[in-house]
């Protein structure tokens, strides 16, 4: 390679570099979309709910219809009187239960349509759908356990704290 | 024992302690700590609001009514001869209708001052006497200055001290409110936020819980299988707890273990059988609230043997309105209270190693208004501002408190309304830790300190 060829060859080398260059300039896309935290579904319940909408709203999901005001009056003494809210509403909920008003579905239905029993249960009480998660455990807890009935499942999402909260 | 041989003892029984750390049963140790003098503490807030002049001093109606008869209508309490005359604090005497006219018999042979001490003018130092101030005086050792009637108190009670430092458990500390008015279902822990929910007691206002409101949402409440049944409630529900964990966002519980929480339902179903069956521990006379809820608080105790229980009586109060009833009511209050020792002595466990302390929330008028009751006599409200509001007495008996002992008189007023939380404190063995958290008003003082 004589030296003109050497040089033709650098020169093109260089211009090439030079083009890439100009060709590789990073472009800025902006959006105008917020970064955004992801948060739990239920995430956005922070508020508890007072004693009184607590019963209201407990009375309501497993009788299927509103309180009345003197007997929601005296479920707040009763609940009022006990100092461990915990123990209170477990007693509460569980008098209601032994009840027979109280509105709950069959144990064939649970057994025959599982997943529309736990979205319908979390539509109850919880006001959201299930994350596939929480439905796939519900549906294997389901189907573990033959003595699980409907009214146990109630029971626990009744007294959860989600439930408490709004 | 002498006084001064009393205080000597106790001072050696102090300086002996004082330099060797106590292990408490809990397992905590700490150079603050100091044998505990007691097992048990009942705490009575004699409530409702007490004239000095118809406790301690004996004046029945001589300081009240401008009628020369004076006596002592608390002889289960106190040492001194009833009145002879114008008797209007008892049973009714349908046969003579007389509203009052039968005395109740004595339940102890021994009244409780010649048995424990009494500081028989203690004063409410400040504020405004009021039911809530002066309950939340009482638990927490410190004046509710600022406080609403619709807010925890705003210093720890004596229940938080106990738990937090002395580790108590949650079923060990109770407090038995005479109802749910007056915020008592607050009392039972303070806002302070290095104490509070996680250190409460449990509450329970019986008459409500066993009384209408809780017979038509409590009894006969469902009981689940613990295996079969309340384990797959309990694994669901963790489960869904689980999945909801922002901090502090439950239901608001008193940490009680399960087994705890167990043991309270169980408690709760026992007791409605004992009311449908009439076989509460109630005083031989039961025909006012307060001596109902000192039945009920006889359950409590013979059920979880507490270490610390509080519990509030208010029928006084009706000295609002009567001063008739007012009479009969406190004569029934020392009934109870009495009924109350005794049987306390009866629980395994709790007898002789429980000591009690009775004292009331604050007192009332010197002057009457003008409300006459059927005998004429001047009702008695309690004011804030009224210097005999502020006169209020002490009762300690049982184990650390000296059989016989007066400490102070009306002429030298001794202790404060602060006392009993550093006091309990004292019993407990942990009382330089709680003074050292500096959350006390500055006239508190353990009444062992003042003797």
């Amino acid at each position: 390679m004589n030296m003109l060829t050497f040089y033709k060859r650098v020169g093109l080398f260089l211009m090439l570099i030079l083009f890439m260059g100009w060709g590789c300039k990073e472009e800025s896309y902006v959006y105008e979309v917020n970064d955004v935290d992801i948060s739990p579904i239920n995430s956005t319940k922070n508020k508890p709910k007072t004693e009184a909408q607590y019963i209201s709203v407990l009375y309501t999901n497993l009788f299927q219809e509103a309180i009345g005001p003197n007997r929601m009056l005296e479920a707040l003494a009763a609940i009022q009187s006990i100092g461990d809210k915990r123990v209170a509403y477990d007693i509460l909920v569980s008098k209601y239960m032994a009840d027979g008003q109280v509105v709950l579905p069959s144990e064939e239905d649970m057994r025959a349509d599982p997943e529309a029993f736990v979205r319908d249960t979390y539509r109850r009480f919880l006001i959201r759908q299930p994350t596939e998660a929480e439905l796939q455990w519900m549906l294997n807890y389901i189907e573990s356990r033959p003595n699980l009935t409907p009214e146990l499942v109630y029971f626990s999402f009744a007294t959860s704290n989600e439930h408490f909260h709004y | 024992m002498k006084r001064r041989d009393f205080i000597k003892k106790a001072g050696l029984a102090t300086a002996a302690t004082a330099g060797f750390p106590y292990i408490l049963p809990s397992g905590l140790l700490s150079a603050q700590t100091t044998a505990p003098l007691t097992d048990h503490v009942v705490f009575v807030l004699f409530a409702g609001g007490v004239r000095q002049q118809e406790a301690v001093l004996k004046r029945y109606l001589a300081d009240s009514q401008e009628e020369d008869v004076e006596g002592n209508i608390m002889y289960n309490l106190l040492t001194g001869a009833p009145p002879e005359s114008k008797i209007a604090y008892g049973l009714d005497d349908a046969a003579n209708n007389i509203v009052g006219g039968i005395p109740i018999d004595p339940v102890l042979q021994t009244p409780l001052d010649q048995l424990g001490t009494l500081f028989p003018e203690v004063r409410f130092s400040k504020g405004g006497a009021g039911h809530y101030n002066g309950l939340a005086t009482g638990i927490s050792g410190n004046y509710a200055l600022a406080q609403g009637l619709r807010s925890r108190p705003a210093s720890p009670t004596i229940f938080e001290y106990l738990r937090r430092h002395a580790g108590f458990d949650a079923t060990d500390c109770w407090y038995v409110g005479a109802g749910i008015g007056m915020s008592r279902p607050l009392l039972n822990y303070s806002n302070d936020p290095e104490y509070g929910r996680r250190y409460g007691a449990n509450f329970l206002a019986p008459q409500t819980t066993f009384g209408t409101p809780g017979m038509n949402h409590f009894m006969d409440f469902k009981n689940y299988h613990p295996e079969t049944e309340w384990s797959m409630i309990q694994e669901m529900r963790h489960f869904l707890n689980s999945n909801y964990v922002e901090e502090g966002l439950e239901i608001p519980h008193l940490y009680n273990r399960p087994d705890e929480q167990d043991s309270i339902k169980e408690f709760v179903r026992a007791t409605f059988e004992k009311v449908e069956q009439g076989q509460v521990a109630l005083p031989p006379v039961n025909d006012n609230g307060d001596l109902k809820t000192l039945g009920f608080t006889l359950e409590v105790l013979s059920w979880f043997k507490p270490k610390i229980t509080v519990v509030d009586l208010t029928n006084i109060d009706v000295c609002h309105g009567s001063y008739t009833n007012y009479l009969k009511n406190l004569h029934r209050a020392d009934h109870g209270v009495g009924f109350l020792w005794r049987e306390i002595q009866r629980i395994p466990g709790m007898a002789n190693n429980t000591t009690m302390i009775v004292m009331p929330e604050h007192g009332r008028d010197q002057d009457p208004n003008p409300i006459q009751d059927i005998n004429d006599w001047y009702a008695y409200d309690h004011s804030t501002g009224n210097e005999n509001t502020r006169r209020i007495f002490t009762l300690m008996v049982g184990p650390g408190a000296e059989a016989g002992l007066t400490v102070g008189d009306q002429d030298n007023p001794v202790g404060d309304a602060t006392d009993v939380v550093p006091t309990i404190a004292e019993l407990f063995g942990i009382k330089q830790i709680v003074e050292s958290q500096g959350r006390l008003d500055g006239n508190a003082r353990s009444m062992f300190d003042r003797m």
